[in-house]
Protein backbone atom coordinates (compact mmCIF):
# COMPACT_ATOMS: atom_id res chain seq x y z
CA UNK A 1 0.00 0.00 0.00
CA UNK A 2 1.52 3.49 -0.90
CA UNK A 3 2.01 5.62 2.21
CA UNK A 4 0.54 9.41 0.36
CA UNK A 5 2.16 12.40 1.88
CA UNK A 6 0.95 15.75 0.46
CA UNK A 7 3.48 17.68 2.24
CA UNK A 8 5.09 18.89 -0.84
CA UNK A 9 1.81 20.27 -2.27
CA UNK A 10 1.32 23.44 -0.31
CA UNK A 11 4.86 24.79 -1.17
CA UNK A 12 4.70 24.12 -4.48
CA UNK A 13 1.26 26.35 -5.03
CA UNK A 14 3.22 29.47 -6.28
CA UNK A 15 4.92 26.93 -9.33
CA UNK A 16 1.71 25.12 -9.64
CA UNK A 17 -0.33 28.61 -10.29
CA UNK A 18 2.48 29.24 -12.89
CA UNK A 19 1.60 26.40 -14.54
CA UNK A 20 -2.11 27.32 -14.78
CA UNK A 21 -1.28 30.71 -15.94
CA UNK A 22 0.45 29.22 -18.86
CA UNK A 23 -2.50 26.24 -19.62
CA UNK A 24 -5.53 29.31 -19.19
CA UNK A 25 -3.11 31.46 -21.70
CA UNK A 26 -2.78 28.48 -24.22
CA UNK A 27 -6.38 27.84 -23.51
CA UNK A 28 -7.81 31.05 -24.62
CA UNK A 29 -5.49 32.28 -26.99
CA UNK A 30 -6.23 28.70 -28.61
CA UNK A 31 -9.92 29.67 -28.17
CA UNK A 32 -10.25 32.89 -29.43
CA UNK A 33 -7.70 32.26 -32.97
CA UNK A 34 -9.52 28.87 -33.29
CA UNK A 35 -13.27 30.56 -33.39
CA UNK A 36 -11.69 33.84 -35.34
CA UNK A 37 -9.91 31.55 -37.92
CA UNK A 38 -12.90 28.40 -37.75
CA UNK A 39 -15.72 31.16 -38.98
CA UNK A 40 -13.40 31.82 -41.53
CA UNK A 41 -12.76 27.96 -42.69
CA UNK A 42 -16.47 27.63 -42.23
CA UNK A 43 -17.34 30.83 -44.64
CA UNK A 44 -15.02 29.37 -46.94
CA UNK A 45 -15.90 26.00 -46.91
CA UNK A 46 -19.43 26.78 -47.58
CA UNK A 47 -18.81 29.81 -50.48
CA UNK A 48 -19.74 28.95 -54.12
CA UNK A 49 -15.98 30.03 -55.07
CA UNK A 50 -14.30 26.23 -55.65
CA UNK A 51 -11.05 26.87 -54.95
CA UNK A 52 -11.77 28.25 -51.23
CA UNK A 53 -14.45 25.68 -50.38
CA UNK A 54 -11.86 22.58 -51.39
CA UNK A 55 -8.98 24.30 -49.47
CA UNK A 56 -11.29 24.85 -46.02
CA UNK A 57 -12.61 21.33 -46.71
CA UNK A 58 -8.55 19.87 -47.09
CA UNK A 59 -7.35 22.05 -44.69
CA UNK A 60 -10.40 20.44 -42.24
CA UNK A 61 -10.07 16.77 -43.39
CA UNK A 62 -5.54 17.07 -43.02
CA UNK A 63 -5.90 18.55 -39.43
CA UNK A 64 -9.07 15.99 -38.27
CA UNK A 65 -7.04 13.24 -39.54
CA UNK A 66 -3.85 13.36 -37.34
CA UNK A 67 -3.51 13.47 -33.65
CA UNK A 68 -3.20 15.98 -31.74
CA UNK A 69 0.11 15.68 -29.89
CA UNK A 70 2.04 15.45 -33.75
CA UNK A 71 0.53 18.61 -34.73
CA UNK A 72 2.57 20.23 -31.34
CA UNK A 73 5.75 18.16 -32.30
CA UNK A 74 5.60 19.93 -35.79
CA UNK A 75 5.13 23.10 -33.92
CA UNK A 76 7.98 22.76 -31.32
CA UNK A 77 10.31 20.85 -34.04
CA UNK A 78 9.95 22.54 -37.25
CA UNK A 79 8.40 26.26 -36.78
CA UNK A 80 11.07 27.75 -34.67
CA UNK A 81 13.56 26.32 -37.26
CA UNK A 82 11.34 28.20 -40.13
CA UNK A 83 11.04 31.24 -38.14
CA UNK A 84 14.86 31.63 -37.29
CA UNK A 85 15.64 31.06 -41.05
CA UNK A 86 13.28 33.30 -42.23
CA UNK A 87 12.79 36.25 -40.05
CA UNK A 88 16.25 35.64 -38.89
CA UNK A 89 14.99 34.93 -34.78
CA UNK A 90 18.12 34.48 -32.80
CA UNK A 91 18.64 30.89 -32.39
CA UNK A 92 17.40 28.95 -29.41
CA UNK A 93 14.74 31.54 -28.65
CA UNK A 94 12.26 29.84 -26.36
CA UNK A 95 9.58 29.70 -29.06
CA UNK A 96 7.98 27.15 -27.12
CA UNK A 97 4.69 29.11 -25.57
CA UNK A 98 3.98 30.50 -29.20
CA UNK A 99 4.66 27.52 -30.94
CA UNK A 100 1.63 25.75 -28.59
CA UNK A 101 -0.80 28.52 -29.32
CA UNK A 102 0.13 28.35 -32.87
CA UNK A 103 -0.37 24.79 -33.20
CA UNK A 104 -3.63 24.57 -31.06
CA UNK A 105 -4.82 26.95 -32.69
CA UNK A 106 -4.47 26.02 -36.10
CA UNK A 107 -5.66 22.24 -35.15
CA UNK A 108 -8.47 23.22 -32.81
CA UNK A 109 -10.03 26.00 -35.59
CA UNK A 110 -10.83 22.50 -37.69
CA UNK A 111 -13.33 21.40 -34.99
CA UNK A 112 -14.42 24.78 -34.32
CA UNK A 113 -14.78 25.44 -38.30
CA UNK A 114 -17.10 22.23 -38.37
CA UNK A 115 -18.93 23.42 -35.29
CA UNK A 116 -19.80 26.89 -36.68
CA UNK A 117 -20.60 25.75 -40.39
CA UNK A 118 -23.18 23.45 -38.85
CA UNK A 119 -24.46 26.25 -36.97
CA UNK A 120 -24.72 28.44 -40.28
CA UNK A 121 -26.80 26.05 -41.70
CA UNK A 122 -28.88 25.32 -38.47
CA UNK A 123 -30.07 28.97 -39.73
CA UNK A 124 -33.16 28.50 -41.64
CA UNK A 125 -32.33 29.95 -45.48
CA UNK A 126 -35.11 32.38 -45.55
CA UNK A 127 -32.78 34.30 -43.26
CA UNK A 128 -30.51 35.29 -45.69
CA UNK A 129 -33.05 35.78 -48.60
CA UNK A 130 -35.01 38.33 -46.25
CA UNK A 131 -31.89 40.22 -45.41
CA UNK A 132 -30.86 39.56 -49.32
CA UNK A 133 -34.82 41.26 -50.58
CA UNK A 134 -33.76 44.25 -48.21
CA UNK A 135 -30.70 44.91 -50.25
CA UNK A 136 -27.90 43.56 -48.11
CA UNK A 137 -24.76 42.21 -49.78
CA UNK A 138 -23.94 38.56 -48.86
CA UNK A 139 -21.53 39.91 -46.59
CA UNK A 140 -23.76 42.38 -44.73
CA UNK A 141 -26.23 39.51 -44.57
CA UNK A 142 -23.68 37.19 -42.62
CA UNK A 143 -22.28 39.22 -40.69
CA UNK A 144 -25.67 40.96 -39.22
CA UNK A 145 -27.94 38.28 -39.77
CA UNK A 146 -27.20 34.52 -40.16
CA UNK A 147 -23.60 34.44 -38.34
CA UNK A 148 -25.47 36.41 -34.95
CA UNK A 149 -28.21 33.66 -35.11
CA UNK A 150 -25.52 30.79 -35.38
CA UNK A 151 -23.23 31.81 -32.44
CA UNK A 152 -25.99 32.33 -30.22
CA UNK A 153 -27.12 28.49 -31.48
CA UNK A 154 -23.50 27.04 -31.29
CA UNK A 155 -22.08 28.86 -27.39
CA UNK A 156 -22.77 25.31 -25.98
CA UNK A 157 -20.88 23.36 -28.32
CA UNK A 158 -18.03 26.34 -28.64
CA UNK A 159 -17.60 26.58 -25.13
CA UNK A 160 -17.50 22.17 -24.36
CA UNK A 161 -14.79 22.41 -27.34
CA UNK A 162 -12.86 24.98 -25.22
CA UNK A 163 -13.35 22.72 -21.96
CA UNK A 164 -11.97 19.74 -24.07
CA UNK A 165 -8.96 21.97 -25.56
CA UNK A 166 -8.10 22.95 -21.78
CA UNK A 167 -7.75 19.37 -20.67
CA UNK A 168 -5.55 19.07 -23.98
CA UNK A 169 -3.17 21.69 -23.13
CA UNK A 170 -1.66 19.08 -21.16
CA UNK A 171 -0.38 17.63 -24.16
CA UNK A 172 2.41 20.23 -24.58
CA UNK A 173 4.26 18.44 -21.75
CA UNK A 174 5.99 17.00 -25.12
CA UNK A 175 7.66 19.82 -25.27
CA UNK A 176 8.89 20.29 -21.44
CA UNK A 177 7.00 23.12 -21.29
CA UNK A 178 5.81 23.72 -17.64
CA UNK A 179 1.99 23.95 -17.81
CA UNK A 180 0.07 22.76 -15.02
CA UNK A 181 0.30 19.62 -15.64
CA UNK A 182 3.70 20.13 -16.77
CA UNK A 183 4.78 21.70 -13.39
CA UNK A 184 2.80 19.01 -11.51
CA UNK A 185 4.78 16.13 -13.25
CA UNK A 186 8.22 18.49 -12.19
CA UNK A 187 7.25 19.21 -8.74
CA UNK A 188 6.29 14.81 -7.77
CA UNK A 189 9.41 14.16 -10.13
CA UNK A 190 11.74 16.38 -7.91
CA UNK A 191 10.22 15.17 -4.72
CA UNK A 192 9.28 11.42 -5.24
CA UNK A 193 5.74 12.27 -4.73
CA UNK A 194 4.50 11.87 -8.15
CA UNK A 195 1.23 9.68 -7.68
CA UNK A 196 0.29 12.73 -4.91
CA UNK A 197 0.64 15.15 -7.48
CA UNK A 198 -1.00 14.09 -10.21
CA UNK A 199 -3.76 12.85 -8.19
CA UNK A 200 -4.07 16.66 -7.32
CA UNK A 201 -3.70 17.67 -10.38
CA UNK A 202 -6.43 14.89 -11.81
CA UNK A 203 -8.84 16.58 -8.77
CA UNK A 204 -7.90 20.01 -10.11
CA UNK A 205 -8.97 19.36 -14.01
CA UNK A 206 -11.89 17.39 -12.64
CA UNK A 207 -13.07 20.55 -10.63
CA UNK A 208 -12.79 23.24 -12.97
CA UNK A 209 -13.89 21.35 -16.28
CA UNK A 210 -17.20 19.77 -14.18
CA UNK A 211 -17.90 23.51 -12.90
CA UNK A 212 -17.18 24.46 -16.75
CA UNK A 213 -19.52 22.03 -18.09
CA UNK A 214 -22.61 22.67 -15.37
CA UNK A 215 -22.13 26.45 -16.65
CA UNK A 216 -22.62 25.14 -20.32
CA UNK A 217 -25.44 23.16 -19.08
CA UNK A 218 -27.31 25.95 -17.00
CA UNK A 219 -26.74 28.67 -20.21
CA UNK A 220 -28.11 25.57 -22.50
CA UNK A 221 -31.19 25.19 -20.54
CA UNK A 222 -31.58 28.73 -20.30
CA UNK A 223 -31.40 29.07 -24.55
CA UNK A 224 -33.80 25.97 -24.92
CA UNK A 225 -36.39 28.14 -23.12
CA UNK A 226 -36.24 31.22 -23.95
CA UNK B 1 -42.46 48.74 -64.36
CA UNK B 2 -41.93 44.99 -64.39
CA UNK B 3 -41.37 43.75 -67.51
CA UNK B 4 -40.89 39.49 -68.30
CA UNK B 5 -39.87 38.55 -71.15
CA UNK B 6 -39.69 34.37 -71.98
CA UNK B 7 -38.31 33.75 -68.62
CA UNK B 8 -37.70 30.03 -68.10
CA UNK B 9 -35.52 28.55 -65.36
CA UNK B 10 -34.62 24.54 -64.67
CA UNK B 11 -33.08 22.70 -61.64
CA UNK B 12 -31.32 19.89 -63.80
CA UNK B 13 -33.59 18.34 -65.78
CA UNK B 14 -36.96 19.96 -64.27
CA UNK B 15 -38.28 22.36 -65.51
CA UNK B 16 -39.67 25.03 -63.11
CA UNK B 17 -40.62 27.96 -65.07
CA UNK B 18 -41.48 27.78 -69.32
CA UNK B 19 -41.61 31.14 -71.22
CA UNK B 20 -43.29 33.52 -68.68
CA UNK B 21 -43.98 36.42 -69.97
CA UNK B 22 -45.79 39.89 -68.67
CA UNK B 23 -46.04 43.56 -68.01
CA UNK B 24 -46.91 44.72 -65.12
CA UNK B 25 -47.49 48.41 -64.90
CA UNK B 26 -47.15 51.33 -62.32
CA UNK B 27 -49.97 51.32 -59.49
CA UNK B 28 -51.39 48.12 -60.62
CA UNK B 29 -51.98 44.78 -58.25
CA UNK B 30 -51.20 41.47 -59.91
CA UNK B 31 -52.20 38.60 -58.03
CA UNK B 32 -50.67 35.67 -58.99
CA UNK B 33 -52.28 32.30 -58.03
CA UNK B 34 -52.47 28.51 -59.39
CA UNK B 35 -52.00 25.05 -57.92
CA UNK B 36 -48.85 24.47 -56.16
CA UNK B 37 -45.85 23.71 -57.62
CA UNK B 38 -46.96 25.68 -60.67
CA UNK B 39 -43.94 27.74 -60.30
CA UNK B 40 -45.81 31.06 -58.66
CA UNK B 41 -43.50 31.46 -56.17
CA UNK B 42 -40.10 31.27 -58.06
CA UNK B 43 -41.94 33.30 -60.39
CA UNK B 44 -41.69 36.48 -58.01
CA UNK B 45 -38.52 35.49 -56.59
CA UNK B 46 -37.42 35.89 -59.89
CA UNK B 47 -38.19 39.56 -60.40
CA UNK B 48 -35.64 40.85 -57.71
CA UNK B 49 -32.85 37.96 -58.66
CA UNK B 50 -33.79 35.70 -55.55
CA UNK B 51 -34.10 33.09 -57.71
CA UNK B 52 -31.39 33.05 -60.87
CA UNK B 53 -32.84 31.87 -64.15
CA UNK B 54 -31.43 30.71 -67.23
CA UNK B 55 -33.25 32.44 -70.25
CA UNK B 56 -35.37 35.26 -71.30
CA UNK B 57 -35.11 39.09 -69.63
CA UNK B 58 -36.43 40.25 -66.34
CA UNK B 59 -36.43 44.80 -66.47
CA UNK B 60 -37.88 46.47 -62.89
CA UNK B 61 -37.45 50.30 -63.71
CA UNK B 62 -35.33 49.91 -66.51
CA UNK B 63 -32.49 47.76 -65.04
CA UNK B 64 -32.25 43.85 -66.35
CA UNK B 65 -32.31 41.68 -62.97
CA UNK B 66 -30.35 38.26 -65.01
CA UNK B 67 -27.36 40.49 -66.79
CA UNK B 68 -23.82 39.86 -65.54
CA UNK B 69 -23.29 44.05 -64.50
CA UNK B 70 -26.07 44.78 -62.74
CA UNK B 71 -25.74 45.61 -58.97
CA UNK B 72 -28.63 43.29 -57.22
CA UNK B 73 -28.47 44.54 -53.74
CA UNK B 74 -28.81 47.36 -55.31
CA UNK B 75 -31.77 46.48 -57.59
CA UNK B 76 -33.24 44.13 -54.46
CA UNK B 77 -32.82 47.62 -51.95
CA UNK B 78 -35.73 49.14 -54.46
CA UNK B 79 -38.11 46.18 -54.72
CA UNK B 80 -39.98 45.17 -51.02
CA UNK B 81 -40.40 41.76 -50.60
CA UNK B 82 -42.98 39.67 -47.61
CA UNK B 83 -42.57 36.26 -47.40
CA UNK B 84 -44.22 33.21 -46.10
CA UNK B 85 -42.46 32.66 -42.86
CA UNK B 86 -42.01 36.40 -42.23
CA UNK B 87 -38.63 36.09 -42.03
CA UNK B 88 -38.15 38.45 -39.66
CA UNK B 89 -34.67 38.41 -37.47
CA UNK B 90 -35.37 37.33 -34.31
CA UNK B 91 -32.23 38.67 -32.68
CA UNK B 92 -33.57 41.88 -33.10
CA UNK B 93 -36.15 44.19 -31.46
CA UNK B 94 -38.80 45.04 -33.88
CA UNK B 95 -37.76 48.54 -34.68
CA UNK B 96 -34.10 47.20 -35.42
CA UNK B 97 -35.85 44.78 -37.97
CA UNK B 98 -37.29 48.02 -39.32
CA UNK B 99 -33.83 49.95 -38.88
CA UNK B 100 -30.99 47.89 -39.46
CA UNK B 101 -31.60 48.45 -43.89
CA UNK B 102 -31.86 51.32 -43.36
CA UNK B 103 -29.06 51.84 -41.66
CA UNK B 104 -26.54 49.99 -43.59
CA UNK B 105 -28.06 49.48 -46.97
CA UNK B 106 -30.10 53.17 -47.36
CA UNK B 107 -26.98 55.03 -45.15
CA UNK B 108 -29.89 56.85 -42.84
CA UNK B 109 -28.72 58.09 -40.04
CA UNK B 110 -30.10 55.86 -36.53
CA UNK B 111 -32.44 58.59 -36.22
CA UNK B 112 -33.94 58.94 -39.33
CA UNK B 113 -34.31 55.11 -39.48
CA UNK B 114 -36.40 55.08 -36.08
CA UNK B 115 -38.70 57.47 -36.86
CA UNK B 116 -39.29 56.19 -40.18
CA UNK B 117 -39.65 52.83 -38.43
CA UNK B 118 -42.01 54.31 -35.70
CA UNK B 119 -43.96 55.71 -38.59
CA UNK B 120 -44.55 52.78 -40.53
CA UNK B 121 -45.56 50.34 -37.16
CA UNK B 122 -48.03 53.10 -36.41
CA UNK B 123 -49.34 52.52 -40.21
CA UNK B 124 -49.53 49.01 -39.33
CA UNK B 125 -50.80 49.24 -35.35
CA UNK B 126 -48.09 48.33 -33.88
CA UNK B 127 -46.39 51.24 -32.27
CA UNK B 128 -46.26 49.65 -28.83
CA UNK B 129 -44.22 46.28 -29.72
CA UNK B 130 -41.92 48.51 -30.93
CA UNK B 131 -39.31 47.39 -28.19
CA UNK B 132 -40.44 43.78 -27.95
CA UNK B 133 -39.02 40.72 -30.36
CA UNK B 134 -40.14 38.68 -33.19
CA UNK B 135 -40.61 36.15 -31.00
CA UNK B 136 -43.07 37.39 -28.79
CA UNK B 137 -45.77 38.66 -31.18
CA UNK B 138 -48.50 36.51 -32.93
CA UNK B 139 -47.92 35.08 -36.59
CA UNK B 140 -50.42 38.16 -37.77
CA UNK B 141 -47.94 41.08 -36.23
CA UNK B 142 -44.96 39.45 -37.22
CA UNK B 143 -46.42 39.62 -41.19
CA UNK B 144 -47.60 43.12 -40.53
CA UNK B 145 -44.15 44.29 -39.44
CA UNK B 146 -42.36 42.11 -41.83
CA UNK B 147 -44.23 44.39 -44.63
CA UNK B 148 -43.39 47.59 -42.17
CA UNK B 149 -39.80 46.36 -42.65
CA UNK B 150 -40.23 46.50 -46.65
CA UNK B 151 -41.74 49.54 -46.59
CA UNK B 152 -39.35 51.70 -44.68
CA UNK B 153 -36.62 51.43 -47.59
CA UNK B 154 -39.04 53.11 -49.68
CA UNK B 155 -39.66 50.32 -52.85
CA UNK B 156 -41.17 51.07 -55.79
CA UNK B 157 -43.08 48.04 -55.90
CA UNK B 158 -43.67 45.32 -53.41
CA UNK B 159 -43.54 41.44 -53.88
CA UNK B 160 -45.88 39.45 -51.74
CA UNK B 161 -45.11 35.57 -51.37
CA UNK B 162 -48.30 34.05 -49.79
CA UNK B 163 -48.10 36.23 -47.27
CA UNK B 164 -50.94 35.06 -45.55
CA UNK B 165 -50.47 30.90 -45.58
CA UNK B 166 -48.57 30.38 -42.58
CA UNK B 167 -51.30 32.53 -40.63
CA UNK B 168 -53.78 31.26 -38.32
CA UNK B 169 -57.13 31.74 -39.78
CA UNK B 170 -58.30 34.92 -37.70
CA UNK B 171 -55.25 36.57 -38.40
CA UNK B 172 -55.53 36.41 -42.00
CA UNK B 173 -57.23 39.57 -42.57
CA UNK B 174 -55.29 41.90 -40.64
CA UNK B 175 -52.72 41.67 -43.08
CA UNK B 176 -54.79 41.42 -45.73
CA UNK B 177 -56.23 44.77 -44.64
CA UNK B 178 -52.79 45.99 -44.32
CA UNK B 179 -51.98 45.04 -48.15
CA UNK B 180 -55.50 46.22 -49.51
CA UNK B 181 -54.59 49.74 -48.01
CA UNK B 182 -51.66 49.97 -49.82
CA UNK B 183 -52.90 48.91 -52.62
CA UNK B 184 -55.48 52.10 -52.22
CA UNK B 185 -52.79 54.24 -51.92
CA UNK B 186 -51.40 53.18 -55.72
CA UNK B 187 -48.10 50.52 -54.53
CA UNK B 188 -47.30 48.59 -57.46
CA UNK B 189 -48.07 44.93 -56.20
CA UNK B 190 -47.09 41.53 -57.14
CA UNK B 191 -48.78 39.22 -55.02
CA UNK B 192 -48.54 35.06 -54.69
CA UNK B 193 -51.86 34.51 -52.48
CA UNK B 194 -54.70 32.05 -52.88
CA UNK B 195 -56.91 34.90 -51.12
CA UNK B 196 -59.15 35.11 -54.02
CA UNK B 197 -61.32 37.16 -52.11
CA UNK B 198 -58.19 39.71 -51.76
CA UNK B 199 -57.82 38.80 -55.64
CA UNK B 200 -61.66 39.93 -56.26
CA UNK B 201 -61.76 43.35 -54.25
CA UNK B 202 -58.01 44.44 -55.20
CA UNK B 203 -56.26 42.83 -57.78
CA UNK B 204 -55.84 44.69 -61.51
CA UNK B 205 -55.05 41.85 -63.09
CA UNK B 206 -55.05 38.18 -62.32
CA UNK B 207 -52.44 35.79 -63.67
CA UNK B 208 -53.34 31.71 -63.15
CA UNK B 209 -49.76 29.65 -63.48
CA UNK B 210 -49.46 25.99 -64.07
CA UNK B 211 -47.06 23.54 -64.54
CA UNK B 212 -44.21 26.10 -64.85
CA UNK B 213 -46.33 28.64 -67.50
CA UNK B 214 -48.65 31.64 -67.17
CA UNK B 215 -51.71 29.73 -68.84
CA UNK B 216 -54.36 33.01 -68.01
CA UNK B 217 -53.00 36.86 -67.67
CA UNK B 218 -56.31 38.91 -67.43
CA UNK B 219 -58.32 41.47 -65.61
CA UNK B 220 -59.57 40.18 -62.94
CA UNK B 221 -63.76 40.43 -64.05
CA UNK B 222 -61.98 38.24 -67.34
CA UNK B 223 -60.62 35.42 -64.94
CA UNK B 224 -63.27 35.25 -62.25
CA UNK B 225 -66.07 35.10 -64.76
CA UNK B 226 -64.89 33.08 -67.59
CA UNK B 227 -61.72 31.97 -67.08
CA UNK B 228 -60.45 30.07 -70.86
CA UNK B 229 -58.26 26.92 -69.71
CA UNK B 230 -59.99 23.92 -68.17
CA UNK B 231 -57.03 24.02 -66.04
CA UNK B 232 -58.02 27.51 -64.52
CA UNK B 233 -61.82 26.74 -64.31
CA UNK B 234 -61.03 23.66 -62.05
CA UNK B 235 -58.48 25.49 -59.53
CA UNK B 236 -61.30 28.33 -59.28
CA UNK B 237 -64.34 25.52 -58.64
CA UNK B 238 -62.35 23.72 -56.32
CA UNK B 239 -61.13 27.26 -54.54
CA UNK B 240 -64.62 28.60 -54.39
CA UNK B 241 -65.93 25.99 -53.15
CA UNK B 242 -64.81 26.55 -49.23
Amino acid sequence: MHDFDWSSIPNALPFLWDGMKISLEITLSAVVFGIVWGTLLALMRLSSVTPLSWFAAGYVNLFRAVPLVMVLLWFFLIVPHLLESIFGFPRGSDMRLSSAIAGFALFEAAYYSEIIRAGIQSVPKGQMAAASALGMTYGQAMRLVVLPQAFRNMVPLLLTQGIILFQDTSLVYVSALADFFGAAYKVGDRDGRLVELLLFAGAVYFVICFTASRIVRYYQNKLKTA
Amino acid sequence: MISMNKVSKHYGAFQVLTDCTTQVQKGEVIVVCGPSGSGKSTLIKCVNGLEPFQSGEIIVNGVSVGAPATNLSKLRSTVGMVFQNFELFPHMSIIDNLSIAQLKVLGRNQEQAREKGYKLLDRVGLREQAEKYPGQLSGGQQQRVAIARALAMDPICMLFDEPTSALDPEMVNEVLDVMTELAKEGMTMMCVTHEMGFAKRVASRVIFMDQGRIVEDDSKEAFFEHARSERAQQFLAKILHH
